[in-house]
């Protein structure tokens, strides 16, 4: 079980009406933290503290408006929960104010960044939103950058990002339902979707899942993804996730749903679907005819990332009557000289290729460009001249992982990454027959895949001629109006 | 259930494992076959010769550089085409790899004793494909046309397939026979295979050595040879350009050619085939013998005027057109009755196409065709259109002696 604290075990305790069992009480749930102020201060008369997260909140111009409008009101004029209402009500220049009964509440509030000001002899004490969390401001997303359209990019703020999201869809169908998760840090998720587009039966499941997570702790996005999937044992995504908010905005727009945490950039959106993966803003940006091509050209990339290595090894140790007379005899001049088996050359590639890109990531950017140049160098010219590997598995490997990158969602690059692998070994022991079974396997596989109850290669199985003119083609939108009909 | 999902794991898992990959080669423990030349050995059996590639010469970046030779023609004795060839692993390091083999070619005494048991091992085997050219070395062994170097193309046989392609595509006076077309021309009653022929030009005994390359003029060069005519699977003869000009016209293979007319008032004029199209036909005269008609359309292009005719009026290139139709009736008509009379292989298809059209007549030649065929009655009718004449009107000459 766990070992700190739990908000929920937190008895429903009223509040003291006495300030030293206030603060006590308090100091006692949230310990003695040097962040938490206790301002102490006379109004009235009356004893009175305010309590503030230092760096959370930003208590400023509540204090300025306290101390601005105290001499409005004569001591003794009302009680201490009379002043407090007073206070509530005429007095503080902020939007959120609220009273709060119980410590729980007290504590709940304060953590969040709130202001809780407390008159002594009253059993209560009003919130005041004062959250002020420092934050990185709107950045251009970085890991979905587009040459033209929006630059915009989500924060780690929840509140801002759902901003940014109804600053594009001005509609008054627009919902947000929130909620706190993860028992011990209690991270604001909001759903977000569009009433009367959504699907009313996804949004029940979603609602459902949502309450079914028994999580600790929430600090990603992704936290919520492994929850709420269909299938934990499958390669390919079933939750889209997006930095964008004209992305996760046309989403949403489509009928889906939106679920935004607090403290990630990356927002979800269920259902996700395989073509979903495909598609790149852009492609809503650009002229339709070119935004087709390049989408082709995705899932062109798809299956060579999937199986270019597969099939160059299948072909080289199984099927060589397959090669072109010509380019046999310079593949069999190259590998003169190699000493490991076709798939254990591709494999050492492979391999070498992902610890450069991991370290490519990991590191620092100034010290990247130096890794770069020693994996250029070393898989790309050295490991050939020294015979280790062939100059055309070079080539492969190299086609491969710049197929995987050309792919707009980083997840299904490693959907393919993955199963890339299991397609080498499957061709080095069955050849060309293995990698149509795995493919005819993998193709069930991809049809019985559920995102949220909704099949997972809609539009193609089950095939939806509507959907044809944004599934594999983007077709311009006059076309697509002529041809499948409105929406 | 947990259990019974990891033996299907471990199950599979051993599938992948323990049949151990058994068709796997990898590239460099093959020796591809591009040639094989198939030749008698006295008192029965094969003397089969392989050329075999060396791919560290021809395949790597720095080829050329340590100067040994692109191919290794191997040979072996043996019983049958198989056992030869596995008597020849005694001597090549790696095993004989035969789907990419170019030529297949046949030594002419070989191939005037018979071919149809190489053909039948040859269409037996899973690793050979159907397409690559079947050849008849004429006037010699197979052997000695697999031992020659050439230049341009690194491997002697790549050379050979590529000048029967272009010589096929550019000329028509070579047949690209493919082991598919021969057996099929075979099986049928009614007409008889052919066969490209290469030899051997200048000395074979220079021409092993890449010293023969290394020379602005090698002395030794492979050169086509006309065709090798077949009766069954016998080789009967052969016939010289203008005869395999003729057959490929009548066998509708001719993509283009060039040619030359003479010309009205002297001299010649050199034309251009570039399309040519032909007909069978078959009629029954009144003793119900068949007599055949070729009726061949072509088309040309006038490409050069050794002569004085004025091009720039119609009568002169209509002239010229029904010239261009004699000479074609005549080179067909010679090549059809050379082939007819001398060997009596009906390798133009007539019979075929008696048997077609009139089934019932057929039955009574069809046993003796290839003597009755010697003496059947063939007509040739030919019509010429002279389409261009190139970017000048007037011949040269003719504007010269104007001046």
């Amino acid at each position: 079980m766990p070992k700190g604290p739990k908000h929920t075990a937190q008895k429903e305790e009223e509040i003291a009406a006495d300030i030293n069992h206030f603060t006590e009480d308090v100091q006692r749930m949230l310990g003695k933290s040097p962040d938490i102020i206790y301002r102490e201060m006379m109004l009235w008369g009356i004893q009175a503290v305010i309590v503030y997260v230092d760096g959370m909140a930003e208590p400023r111009y509540l204090l300025e408006a306290i101390l601005d409008h105290e001499s409005r009101l004569a001591p003794q004029e009302h009680s201490p929960a009379g002043y407090l209402e007073v206070l509530r009500t005429e007095m503080i220049p902020l939007g959120r104010v609220a009273g709060v009964n119980s410590y729980s509440q007290v504590t709940a509030e304060l953590l969040s960044g709130d202001t809780i000001v407390y008159i002594d002899g009253a059993s209560c004490a009003i919130s005041v939103g004062t959250r002020d969390l420092k934050q990185r401001g709107v950045e251009e997303a970085t890991s979905q950058s587009v040459v033209r359209g929006p630059r915009e990019g989500f924060t780690e703020s929840l509140r801002e990002n759902t901003a940014l999201v109804r600053r594009r869809i001005q509609n008054p169908g627009l919902r947000i339902e929130e909620r706190r998760l993860g028992e011990m840090t209690q991270t604001d998720v909001a759903v977000m979707y569009l009433e009367g587009v959504a699907d009313q039966g996804v949004l029940e499941e979603l609602r459902r899942r949502l309450d079914a997570i028994e999580l600790e702790s929430i600090l990603e996005s992704n936290y919520i993804e492994e929850m709420i999937q269909d299938r934990r044992y499958s390669p390919f995504p079933t939750v889209y996730n997006s930095e964008r908010p004209d992305v996760i905005a046309s989403t949403i727009l489509e009928g889906r749903i939106a679920i935004f945490v607090e403290g990630s950039p990356f927002v979800l959106a269920v259902p996700a679907l395989f073509p979903q993966f495909f598609q790149s803003s852009e492609d809503y940006y650009q002229r339709g005819d070119f935004a087709s091509m390049v989408r082709l050209l995705r899932y062109l990339c798809f299956g060579i990332a999937l199986l270019t290595p597969s099939v160059y090894i299948a072909i080289t140790t199984f099927h060589q009557e397959m090669i072109p007379t010509n380019l046999l005899v310079s593949l069999i001049g190259q590998r003169e000289g190699v000493p490991f088996p076709a798939f254990i050359e591709a494999l050492i590639m492979e391999v070498t290729f992902e610890i450069l890109r991991e370290a490519g990531i990991r590191l620092p950017k100034s010290i990247g460009q130096s890794v770069s140049i020693v994996g250029t160098l070393v898989i790309g010219q050295a490991a050939v001249e020294a015979g280790l590997v062939s100059a055309a598995m070079v080539i492969v490997v190299s086609i491969t992982a710049i197929a995987n990158f050309a792919l707009p969602a980083f997840n299904v690059g490693i959907s393919a990454r993955m199963l890339r692998f299991i397609l080498m070994v499957i061709s080095a022991s069955f050849g060309m027959y293995g990698i149509i079974i795995a493919l005819i396997v993998l193709g069930m596989h991809l049809c019985s895949l559920e995102s949220l109850g909704v099949p997972y290669m809609t539009s193609m199985a089950p095939f939806r001629w509507r959907a044809q003119k944004d599934t594999l083609l983007r077709v311009s939108r006059r076309e697509a109006k002529k041809y499948f009909g409105k929406a | 259930m947990k259990g019974y999902a990891w033996l299907m794991v471990i199950l599979c898992a051993s599938l992948a494992i323990l049949p151990g990959c058994w068709s796997k080669k990898e590239l460099n423990e093959l020796a591809v076959v591009m040639a094989l030349g198939v030749d008698l050995q006295e008192g029965g059996g094969y003397v089969v010769s392989a050329q075999v590639m060396n791919p560290s010469e021809v395949g790597s970046q720095q080829s050329g550089l340590s100067g040994n030779s692109p191919a290794v023609t191997y040979s072996a004795v043996g019983k049958t085409i198989p056992d030869a060839l596995q008597r020849m692993l005694n001597v090549t390091p790696r095993m004989l790899y035969l789907s990419h083999m170019r030529v297949l070619v046949f030594g002419e005494e070989m191939a005037r004793q018979g071919i149809s048991d190489v053909l039948d091992f040859i269409s037996r085997n899973h690793e050979l494909r159907t397409d690559f050219y079947l050849m008849v070395a004429k006037g010699m062994d197979a052997a000695e046309i697999l031992q020659v170097v050439t230049p341009f193309e690194h491997i002697p046989s790549s050379s050979l397939y590529s000048s029967i392609l272009i010589s096929n595509k550019e000329w028509a006076a070579m047949g690209k026979i493919t082991l598919q077309q021969f057996i099929t021309e075979l099986d049928q009653s009614g007409s008889n295979p052919i066969m490209s022929g290469v030899e051997l030009h200048g000395d074979p005994k220079t021409g092993n050595n890449l010293e023969n390359v290394k020379k602005i003029k090698p002395d030794t060069m492979l050169e086509n040879a006309g065709l090798a005519v077949f009766v069954k699977d016998r080789l009967v003869g052969w016939v010289g350009e203008a005869g395999s000009k003729a057959t490929n016209y009548v066998l509708n293979e001719v993509e283009m050619t060039s040619g030359y007319v003479p010309c009205p008032g002297g001299g010649i004029i050199g034309v251009e085939i570039t399309s040519a199209r032909s007909k069978l036909e078959v009629h029954l005269d009144k003793e119900e013998r068949p007599q055949f008609i070729v009726r061949l359309k072509t088309e040309a292009n006038l490409d050069a005027a050794q002569c004085s005719v004025d091009l720039s009026k119609v009568e002169s290139i209509d002239q010229i057109s029904r010239n261009l139709e004699h000479k074609l009736t005549s080179l067909l008509e010679e090549g059809i009755h050379e082939v007819q009379r001398k060997y009596g292989a009906d390798i133009f298809g007539f019979g075929e196409a008696l048997h077609r059209k009139y089934p019932k007549v057929w039955e009574k030649y069809r046993e003796r065709w290839e003597d009755s065929f010697r003496s059947m009655e063939v007509r040739v009718y030919a019509d010429a259109e002279i389409r261009r004449i190139g970017s000048i009107v007037q011949p040269a000459r003719r504007e010269m002696e104007r001046r």
